[in-house]
C-alpha cells in the first residue's frame, strides 16, 4: 500500500512537470494545426540554457526558467515567423517533415556543442525529501517542479482566456480568416504561438535540468511524452494537456510498478491508440478539434 | 447509345464497352512505364559487375529505400494517410523472419513470404480502427503502434533476445538458408524494388488507384461515389505493409544481427516520408528519383562530412521542404504546363 501511495505521489509529481513540457506543444497543435516534431529540442535547449548559467554563474535552475523562457521566445518567435510560416498552409507532410527538419539541426547542434554526455544541474536542496505519514516521501526538486509547472500552466490560462493577446491567439486558432477581417495580424499572432510554446518548453527544460538527467538524445522521448499527453487531455481546451500530463504520469508511475523493464511505455503508447481510436477529443477536449482536416 | 459511340461516329449494338478507345497516345502512356522499368532492371543488372563491394552495397541500400518510399506512397501518396508508423512493418517483417528462422528454421524465401503475410494481416487488424483517424492523428496513431511494438520487441528477451538484439545463423550446418553475399543480396533488392514499382504501375492506373486519389481528395464525395472507402484504405494501407514487411525481412537476413532500436526506429520512417514528399507524393516516378537523391545525399554527406552530415541532412530537408514543397516530379509537372519555373513563386503556395 505504502508503495501504491509512493507510486502515486511520484506520478503526479512527474505529471505535473510532463503538462508543462505538453502545453506549449498542445497550443501550437490547436492554434495552427502543426505538431511540432522539434518541441523535445526546445525543452532540452531550456534544460541546457540553465545548465550554462549554473556553471558560468552559478545561478540556481529554478531562478534559471525565466531567462531560458526569454531566449526561447524570441527563437520561437523568429522560427515560425520566418520559416514555418512560408508553409504552415501547406498538406500536414510538409509541416511535420519541416518541424522533423528542425529538431535534426537542433538536437544534432546540441550534440556538437555539449557532447552526448548525460548532464544534470546540482542543487544543494534537491536530493532532500519531505517525509509524509505511512513513509511517502517527496523530493523537495521534484515539488518545487511540480507547483512551478503547475504554476506556469494556470499562468498560461489565465493569459490566454483574459488578455487581449491571448484571446486574438484563440480567435486566430478557431478561424483564421474571420480573425483577419478583425484587424488580428496572423502571421504575427501565429509567431507569438510559437514563441510562447517555446518559452513555456524553455522552462520546462530548466526544472527538467534540476529533478533528472538529460541529454541530446531524449529530445525525440519528449517529443512523444508531448504527443501523448496532448491527445489524452484533447485539444482546444487549454486545461488538455494538464490533464494529459497528469494521466500519463500516473499510468508511467504505476506501469513502473507493475511491469517488468521498459513494458511501461508500451502500456503509455497502447492508451494512446486506444484513446485515438475510440475518443480522439481526448479527456477534455472539443470535437471540432478532433474531426478538424488540415486548414 | 452512349456519348462515347456517338463521338467516334459508329453504330454499335449490344452494350458499349465501358473502356477507353485504344488510341496510339492511349497505349503509348500505358506502355511506356513498363518499357521503363524493363531497362531500369536491366541497367541494374547491367550496373552490376561494374561496382566494387562498398558500392554494391551502397546500391543495394538505395534500392532497398526506392523500394521502401514507393511502398508508403501507396498509403501516404495516393490515399493521403500520413503513416508514421511504416517503420512498424518494416521491423515486423525482420523481426518475423529473424524468429521464423531461429526457432522454426524455417528457410529464408518462405520466411520473407510469411513476414510478408504477418504485416499484411497486422496492418489489416489495426488499420480498420486507426483508418477511421484523419490528418495527424492517424500520423501519430501509428507512430504509437510503431513505437508500441518496438517496446514489446524488446521485452521479450526469451523470444526476440531483447535490447541485445537476435542473430539469424546464415553460416554453417545450423543456417537454414546461406547467406546470399553481396551479389545476392544487390539482386534480391534490385528485383524487391522493381516489384513494389511495378505493384505502383499497376495500382496508379487501376480503378483502386483512381479509387485512392479520389479518397485523398474528399473522402464524402469518395463515398458518395459508391467508392468502398474503408476496404481502399484499408487494402491500401495492408497492401503497403506487406511490401514493406517484405523488404524488412531482406534487411534482416542481410545484416543478419538485428536490434530493436535500429529496427523500429523513426528515422526509416521519416527518411521514406521526405523521400516521396522531396520527389513527389501520388507518383510512380516521384518516391523513385526521391529515394535515390535523398539516399545518394546522405551517404555523400555521411562520407565526407562524418561529424555534421546528420546536422546537414536537416538543413537540406528544410531547405528542399520551403522551396519544393509539392515534391520534384509535381513541381516540374506543373511549371512546364504552366510555363512558370520560378521556385519564388512556388514558396507562395503554402505561405501565411
Amino acid at each position: 500500500m505504502a508503495q501504491f501511495l509512493q507510486a502515486t505521489v511520484y506520478g503526479l509529481l512527474q505529471g505535473g512537470l510532463l503538462a508543462l513540457i505538453a502545453v506549449g506543444f498542445s497550443l501550437v497543435w490547436g492554434v495552427m494545426n502543426v505538431v511540432n516534431l522539434s518541441h523535445g529540442a526546445f525543452v532540452l535547449a531550456g534544460a541546457y540554457v540553465a545548465l550554462q548559467l549554473h556553471d558560468a554563474v552559478g545561478l540556481d535552475p529554478f531562478v534559471s526558467m525565466v531567462p531560458a523562457a526569454l531566449l526561447l521566445f524570441g527563437f520561437g518567435y523568429v522560427v515560425q515567423r520566418y520559416l514555418v510560416n512560408l508553409v504552415v498552409n501547406g498538406p500536414i507532410f510538409i509541416t511535420l517533415l519541416l518541424t522533423f527538419g528542425l529538431e535534426l539541426v537542433l538536437v544534432n547542434l546540441m550534440l556538437y556543442l555539449f557532447t552526448a554526455d548525460h548532464q544534470s544541474i546540482p542543487t544543494g536542496y534537491a536530493e532532500g525529501s519531505l517525509v509524509l505519514p505511512g513513509d511517502v516521501r517527496i523530493p523537495y526538486g521534484r515539488l518545487i517542479a511540480a507547483l512551478l509547472a503547475l504554476a506556469l500552466t494556470v499562468a498560461l490560462v489565465y493569459v490566454m482566456r483574459r488578455t487581449r493577446t491571448g484571446l486574438s491567439i484563440l480567435a486566430t486558432g478557431m478561424d483564421r480568416g474571420a480573425a483577419r477581417l478583425m484587424g488580428i495580424k496572423a502571421r504575427h499572432v501565429y509567431a507569438l504561438t510559437f514563441g510562447i510554446a517555446a518559452a513555456m518548453a524553455g522552462a520546462a527544460g530548466a526544472a527538467v535540468g534540476a529533478v533528472s538527467t538529460f541529454s541530446p538524445a531524449d529530445a525525440g522521448r519528449f517529443t512523444l511524452f508531448s504527443f501523448v499527453a496532448s491527445v489524452l487531455g484533447g485539444l482546444g481546451n487549454m486545461w488538455g494537456a494538464l490533464y494529459g500530463g497528469l494521466v500519463l504520469g500516473l499510468v508511467q508511475a504505476w506501469g513502473g510498478q507493475l511491469l517488468p523493464g521498459t513494458l511501461v511505455n508500451a502500456v503509455a503508447f497502447a492508451v494512446l491508440v486506444l484513446v485515438l481510436a475510440f475518443r480522439p477529443q481526448g479527456i477534455a477536449g472539443k470535437p471540432f478539434y478532433a474531426s478538424r482536416l488540415e486548414v | 447509345m452512349s456519348i462515347v459511340d456517338v463521338g467516334q461516329g459508329q453504330e454499335v449494338a449490344g452494350p458499349a464497352t465501358p473502356s477507353a478507345p485504344v488510341t496510339a497516345a492511349s497505349l503509348r502512356r500505358r506502355t511506356t512505364p513498363w518499357v521503363l522499368l524493363a531497362a531500369g532492371l536491366l541497367f541494374g543488372i547491367g550496373l552490376q559487375p561494374q561496382l566494387y563491394p562498398a558500392q554494391e552495397r551502397l546500391v543495394s541500400t538505395v534500392l532497398m529505400f526506392v523500394a521502401l518510399a514507393t511502398a508508403w506512397n501507396l498509403i501516404g501518396g495516393f490515399a493521403g494517410y500520413a503513416s508514421f508508423g511504416q517503420v512498424a512493418f518494416f521491423g515486423l517483417g525482420g523481426y518475423g523472419t529473424a524468429l521464423m528462422m531461429v526457432h522454426l528454421n524455417m528457410s529464408f524465401w518462405l520466411a520473407m513470404a510469411a513476414s510478408a503475410v504477418v504485416a499484411f494481416l497486422f496492418a489489416a487488424l489495426v488499420g480498420a480502427p486507426l483508418l477511421r483517424l484523419k490528418g495527424h492523428y492517424f500520423a501519430i496513431a501509428t507512430l504509437g503502434v510503431a513505437e508500441g511494438l518496438r517496446e514489446v520487441v524488446t521485452n521479450l528477451p526469451k523470444l526476440t533476445g531483447g535490447g541485445g538484439g537476435i542473430t539469424i545463423p546464415t553460416f554453417g550446418p545450423n543456417a537454414p538458408t546461406r547467406w546470399l553475399g553481396n551479389d545476392g543480396f544487390y539482386l534480391l533488392f534490385l528485383f524487391l524494388a522493381v516489384a513494389v514499382v511495378a505493384v505502383a504501375i499497376v495500382v496508379a492506373s487501376s480503378r483502386g488507384g483512381y479509387a485512392l486519389r479520389a479518397i485523398h481528395q474528399d473522402e464524402d464525395a469518395a463515398a458518395a461515389m459508391g467508392i468502398n472507402t474503408t476496404l481502399a484504405k484499408t487494402l491500401a494501407f495492408a497492401g503497403s505493409a506487406a511490401l514493406t514487411g517484405a523488404v524488412g525481412s531482406a534487411r534482416a537476413f542481410q545484416l543478419q544481427t538485428i536490434y530493436p532500436d535500429r529496427s523500429f526506429d523513426v528515422a526509416i520512417t521519416v527518411l521514406m516520408v521526405v523521400m516521396v514528399v522531396l520527389g513527389g507524393s501520388g507518383t510512380v516516378l516521384g518516391p523513385i528519383i526521391g529515394a535515390i537523391s535523398v539516399a545518394f545525399a546522405s551517404e555523400w554527406l555521411r562520407t565526407n562530412y562524418t561529424d555534421v552530415h546528420i546536422f546537414l541532412l536537416g538543413g537540406m530537408i528544410i531547405v528542399a521542404v520551403v522551396l519544393l514543397p509539392q515534391g520534384f516530379t509535381n513541381y516540374v509537372r506543373d511549371a512546364v504546363r504552366a510555363r512558370r519555373f520560378s521556385l519564388l513563386e512556388n514558396v507562395r503556395r503554402y505561405r501565411l
